[in-house]
């Protein structure tokens, strides 16, 4: 067999050959089996997995009747600000309801952290009414918990990525104990003004960027949502693979958030009343489209089996095993898309 | 007890961060008459290589981590005074001069590779974030650096490492100082291309290349 044109995480092109895309898939699937520990892919998978990356199409597809939804984080950012193209936020979200046919959209503010939004939140309540007014699809809203804002001199809390490296681990975790109350307050007021202004759900994105603390804080104001809004729908998206510990000890619901692979995030999300679950895995940018994506349908498979809620994959630039790379390449993406959804089972993307 | 007897303990108390444990083992290995170096070397390093394996796969976590790096540093210290009691001067393995590029305010995983690499006896000098490239050249050469650490978390950032690598070939300084790089975006191949010296994907392959460098 002929090598197989294939790409690299960071998008570099490169010409593998069978044996070398096989043993990549094997590696991957191991990779990820052992640091979650759950089970690898079987024979079946990894050589449907083969066939998908090394399919001669440039873009491959799903079979007819397992199309899934697709949903958003940094929705009306990726037009207007990413593709640099000149709209309002309104025009952006008429543009993914009408031309490119999204299933649903989420608003969004340039700065995208739940803090900044309190000041501007008669404007953000109006955008959503004339956004409702103008579409049909469902419009959530959404932003980072972002908890690095929380510190000095950006907020109110020392700054615990200063602590910890100077060994002071008591006052490090207080600092970030002390965060998280402010950020489940800020998030609980902007998310409660949006859904009275006719959001049809709330996004919480990147969430665990900032480490455990940033989880709980999340949860926590899922939990509270969920209370005071029974009927809205919230979609929590993760920041990477594995719930990094900056504090260690954070519980929510008696269990240690930190160490937590998706397969296990997605069961303490249920628990807050999270509707449906974006699991993240990182890309390596140092390794094959095959190892990456084999790693990244590993944790897939097993977070939807675990799962009761919907599990959509993020498969933004350098998670899912999408190339870090600017512009990830159609070939790429296309292939992630389809494995996620035809090996792995993802409700969306 | 015997040599591998405290090289076990030894990496046990990198494991559990425990520095006065890890301090009381050295000092009786040394009574015992085991060579401190050895020691540290095979007990304390590998252990401390260990937890930042067991960080990358999220089975140990920071605090754990800065821990670890704490017991690290009162273990060598240890082993330092018993140099210059043997009369021979304690020598740094080099300097390192660290920092993110310009434009790029990614610090934690730098952060982590500063404390694991302080942690072998080098010298680490860390510009912090979103630094100009030119001022790193700068501190290297006040303070006679032996190697310049940069990292990014960008695509869009990452060019500053070329950047780097293109001043110093301007200023006749490239082969004054090894570069190493690292950050998500960035890979071996990145690294060849621009002619940086070495990358490191994690903080253990950081340490390891910035040990290699200095021969």
């Amino acid at each position: 067999m002929a090598n197989i044109l294939t790409r690299y995480g960071d998008n570099y092109i490169a010409e593998l050959s069978e044996e070398d895309i096989r043993a990549d898939i094997d590696d991957g699937t191991a990779d990820a089996a052992d640091r979650a520990q759950i089970p690898e892919l079987t024979k079946d998978e990894k050589d449907y997995l083969f066939e998908i990356i090394a399919d001669p199409q440039k873009i491959v597809s799903v079979e007819r009747g397992k199309e899934v939804v697709v949903s958003f984080d940094a929705g009306t950012l990726k037009l207007t600000v990413r593709n640099g193209i000149s709209m309002d936020r309104s025009a952006a979200i008429l543009t993914q309801e009408r031309a490119l046919a999204s299933d649903s959209i989420e608003l969004c503010h340039v700065d995208y952290s739940y803090k900044p939004i309190k000041p501007i939140i008669a404007e953000e309540r109006q955008a959503m009414e004339q956004a409702q007014l103008l579409s049909v699809l469902p419009v959530l809203y959404g932003a980072m918990p972002n908890m690095g804002l929380y510190t000095k001199p950006d907020g109110p809390c020392d700054n615990w990525s200063e602590l910890l490296p100077a060994g002071r681990i008591p006052e490090a975790r207080a600092a970030q104990e002390e965060a998280i109350e402010h950020a489940i307050k800020d998030i609980v007021f902007v998310a409660s003004n949006m859904i009275e202004s006719g959001a049809d759900g709330i996004n919480f994105d990147t969430v665990g960027a900032s480490g455990d603390a940033d989880v709980k804080a999340s949860l926590e104001a899922v939990r509270i949502l969920k209370e005071k809004y029974p009927t809205t729908g919230f979609e929590v998206g993760m920041a990477g693979e594995f719930n990094l510990g900056m504090h260690g000890q954070l519980e929510f619901d008696g269990e240690i958030i930190a160490g937590l692979y998706p397969h296990q995030q997605v069961k303490m999300a249920e628990r807050a009343g999270v509707s449906i679950f974006g699991m993240a895995v990182n890309t390596n940018s140092s390794e094959s489209l095959a190892w990456n994506l084999a790693r990244v349908t590993t944790f897939a498979k097993a977070a939807v089996k675990a799962a009761s809620i919907p599990v959509h994959a993020n498969v933004g630039m350098g998670v899912g095993g999408i190339p870090l790379s600017v512009i990830p390449s159609c070939d790429a993406v296309s292939r992630v898309d389809k494995a996620l959804v035809e090996i792995a089972g993802v409700d969306g993307l | 007890m015997t040599k591998e007897e405290y090289i076990k303990i030894a990496i046990d108390t990198m494991m559990k961060g425990d520095a006065d444990a890890a301090v009381a083992n050295m000092n009786a290995a040394i009574a015992d008459g085991i060579d401190p170096a050895e020691l540290l070397s095979e007990g304390y390093s590998a252990g401390i290589r260990e937890v930042g394996d067991q960080f990358g796969k999220g089975r140990m976590f920071l605090p754990e981590l800065m821990l670890a790096a704490d017991a690290m540093k009162a273990v060598s210290e240890v082993v330092n005074a018993e140099v210059e009691k043997a009369g021979k001067s304690v020598e740094k393995r080099g300097v390192m001069v660290l920092a993110t590029v310009q434009g790029d305010v990614h610090d934690i995983g730098k952060g982590i590779v500063a404390s694991l690499i302080k942690t072998q006896g080098i010298e680490v000098i860390d510009m912090g974030r979103d630094v100009p490239a030119q001022a790193i050249v700068d501190k290297a050469v006040e303070v006679d650096a032996d190697l310049i650490g940069t990292s990014a978390l960008l695509t869009t950032t990452m060019g500053e490492m070329k950047v780097l690598e293109e001043l110093l070939k301007e200023q006749d300084l490239k082969k004054k100082f090894k570069t190493l790089i690292g950050g998500a975006p960035v890979t071996e191949r990145f690294a060849k291309r621009i002619g940086a010296d070495a990358y490191g994907e994690d903080a253990s392959e950081a340490v390891e290349k910035a040990m290699a460098l200095l021969g």
